[in-house]
């Protein structure tokens, strides 16, 4: 009996730690760029109001392709007196260092090979991430946002956020468009090519643990596709007012073979989720813009039909809808910055390719934000955040402290942060997260006695650009 | 949706957009300041936030000093060095004075009301000066109705919260100017905010 509880106890903290490892994957550290600030000669608060939230002029700037630059350029000109190239004389780029302490309510069990030192209750990680930056112009109308970032728990570097992305300027007077701004933008990563800080990829908390317990359940697009799809697609910023994209994604693996470079089938050994042919991407949002103010309604969304992991391009897929809804409101002061954001996300997902319970099951997903700073300098921020969705013992299955013993992906609390900036490029926080429910229950959840404030977690953190 | 759906509303996406850009273009901005200097100030002057002024029927010459006083950071108050630093870091002359020629053109900005007091008790300031505080009467300089003269700028219309940002950094020379730094320095706080008040709702 012993041994099958500590083989399921090993079990489970091997599924923990993939999952852990895939969250990590997939959650990139969000940035603000020194390289930005070297390009257009603007301090950090021209585009953020405390880095990385973008202010209005900062989701111009990303809008109008990075391309923003007042500093020497190389550049040329045809014999019709055309720009063929234009290009920053010092390159843009910059560091970022994250450097954390972690300590989880309730260490996780610690009787599984090779993962003794997870079991701790507190851990240092410095760094927590060291990224490099390219982001800014290439030419006229071209610019990128590129990172590449070290990872812990793999030791190892690999691509982080990507953006390229061409953009410029044109005038529709039939429809009352004088000036308006139209793009097309290849990325990596679902929302992460969006303006406002209430999509996923660039929504609060910013910066998280490694280490924290990952919850059984996220909708597709809040994250699970970061860093291992290309985006392909076309936006226009008319009016002042409104955006309008539409993209396509598909996967993209990095460090794959095929069969004919003597490697391994195409992507059977990838371990992520797969687009099965191209996904759908969908974003419109009107911003209003009075005074201090700002204010956003939007909404996004995308269907992807997935293959799991290990069984290459073939067979039944899995199916992903999410829609969404979100808002955000900004008040940027001389001295005191406000600000707002949720969003709520529905997932229809219908699993061909695992067995489940239920033929198909929704998801929702539900954020919301607020946020104070004084000076730029102090501030903090309280979100209440919510998961919830239809029970599904086979999906949700069990598995001490990463399963669900009900079968239910319900995860509900809040993400309190404080956080003081010595300078605009560094910040010192901390932050504590706190369940009142974790996969199902707020006691025992796992069916092995953990509570959902056992997950806990006390995060301190330090976070520089330079 | 299907993948050929997909591929087809992008492809119409990517190819209706240089047909857009061959559209008639409008209006008479040059090109910076369509791409840079419209995105705080407004395509024609007019902006929203108070954090950055209007430009709008500022006269040319003042424009001219300051987008100078950017480039060569003599004009060092927060905000200069923030944004307007790094934004005039490579204009030519020739670019600062087809930028100020442009916005010095422009319509000027309407008058936002205020409280009615506060609009008479800044009035009063603009016309007449405090003569107990040795403050002289700002449409001295400023024009009888606030419109600037060359290197005078223009204050009609201008954010009420510019301009108490302005007298602030003059006051504690933040932004240097002997004269305004006199002159700031006898207001009150009350007599900035009623003085602002009043510029803004001209």
């Amino acid at each position: 009996m012993d041994s099958i509880l500590s083989w399921r106890a090993a079990k489970a903290v091997a599924v923990a730690l993939a999952t852990l490892a895939a969250a990590l994957a997939a959650s990139s550290p969000a940035s603000a760029t020194p390289g930005f600030a070297r390009q257009t000669g603007l301090a950090c608060e021209a585009c953020h109001t405390v880095f990385p939230e973008l202010t209005p002029f900062g989701r111009l700037f990303k809008l109008n392709g990075y391309v923003f630059s007042n500093v020497k350029q190389l550049q040329d000109i045809n014999e019709k007196d055309q720009s063929t190239l234009a290009m920053n004389e010092i390159a843009p780029i910059g560091l970022q260092l994250q450097a954390s302490f972690t300590s989880i309510g309730h260490s996780v069990p610690d009787n599984g090979t090779g993962v003794n030192d997870l079991a701790q209750k507190n851990s240092v990680e410095f760094p927590q991430a060291l990224s490099l930056f390219y982001t800014g112009k290439i030419s006229d109308n071209l610019g990128a946002f590129l990172q590449v970032t070290w990872n812990p728990t793999s030791n190892s570097i690999g691509i982080d956020n990507s953006d390229l992305r061409f953009a410029d300027h044109a005038s529709v007077p039939a429809i009352g468009a004088s000036d308006f701004i139209y793009g097309v933008t290849l990325n990596n990563n679902p929302t992460s090519q969006d303006v406002w800080n209430s999509s996923p990829a660039w929504t609060y908390p910013y910066i998280l643990s490694n280490i924290m317990v990952s919850r059984i359940a996220s909708a597709l697009i809040d994250g699970q596709l970061a860093q291992s799809s290309a985006g392909l697609g076309g936006y226009v910023w008319a009016y002042n007012h409104l955006y309008l994209e539409f993209s396509g994604y598909h996967s993209a693996v990095t460090g794959f073979s095929n069969h004919y470079t003597s490697g391994p089938e195409l992507d059977s050994t990838y371990s992520g989720t797969r687009i099965d042919g191209l996904a759908p991407y969908w974003r419109a949002a009107w911003e209003q813009d009075w005074s201090r103010n700002s204010l956003m309604f939007g909404t996004y969304g995308m269907q992807a039909n997935t293959h799991t992991q290990g069984i290459g391009f073939q067979g039944p897929t899995n199916s992903f809808t999410d829609v969404a809804i979100d808002s955000q409101y900004q008040y940027i002061g001389d001295n005191n910055i406000l600000s707002a954001y949720a969003t709520w996300i529905h997932e229809d997902r219908t699993f061909n390719a695992v067995t489940t319970s239920n033929p198909s099951n929704t998801l929702n997903t539900v954020r919301v934000t607020g946020s104070y700073f004084y000076d730029r300098k102090i501030g903090g921020s309280l979100q209440y955040f919510s998961t919830t969705g239809s029970s599904d013992a086979l999906l949700y299955g069990a598995g001490t402290v990463t399963g669900s013993a009900n079968g239910s992906p319900d995860t509900q609390g809040i993400i309190a942060e404080l956080d003081y900036l010595p300078w605009l490029n560094t910040k010192l926080g901390v932050q504590y997260t706190a369940y009142t429910k974790f996969n199902g229950a707020s006691t025992n959840y796992d069916g092995s006695g953990r509570n959902a404030s056992d997950n806990n977690t006390l995060y301190v953190f330090v976070w520089t650009a330079f | 949706m299907n993948a050929h759906a997909s591929a087809l509303a992008i492809a119409c996406l990517l190819l209706a957009a240089p047909a857009a850009a061959a559209a008639e273009a409008t209006g008479a901005a040059p090109d910076l300041v369509q791409r840079e200097c419209s995105t705080c100030h407004g395509l024609h002057g007019i902006s929203t936030a108070p954090t950055f002024p209007n430009l709008a029927a500022q006269p040319a010459a003042y424009l001219e000093a300051q987008l100078k006083a950017f480039r060569d950071h003599s004009r060092a108050d927060p905000h200069a060095q923030a944004f307007m630093w790094g934004m005039a870091a490579q204009l030519t002359d020739a670019k600062i004075k087809e930028i100020a020629e442009y916005f010095s053109k422009q319509p000027p900005a309407p008058g936002t009301s205020a409280d009615p007091a506060e609009v008479a008790a800044g009035r009063q300031i603009f016309e007449n000066g405090i003569d107990a505080q040795g403050v002289p009467a700002c449409m001295a300089c400023h024009g009888d109705k606030a419109q600037g003269n060359e290197v005078f700028p223009r204050l009609a219309g201008q954010h009420r919260g510019y301009i108490e940002k302005q007298l602030e950094a003059f006051a504690s020379n933040l932004r240097e100017n002997e004269i305004m730094h006199q002159n700031a320095t006898k207001l009150t706080a009350r007599q900035i905010s009623d003085v602002a008040a009043f510029l803004s709702s001209m």
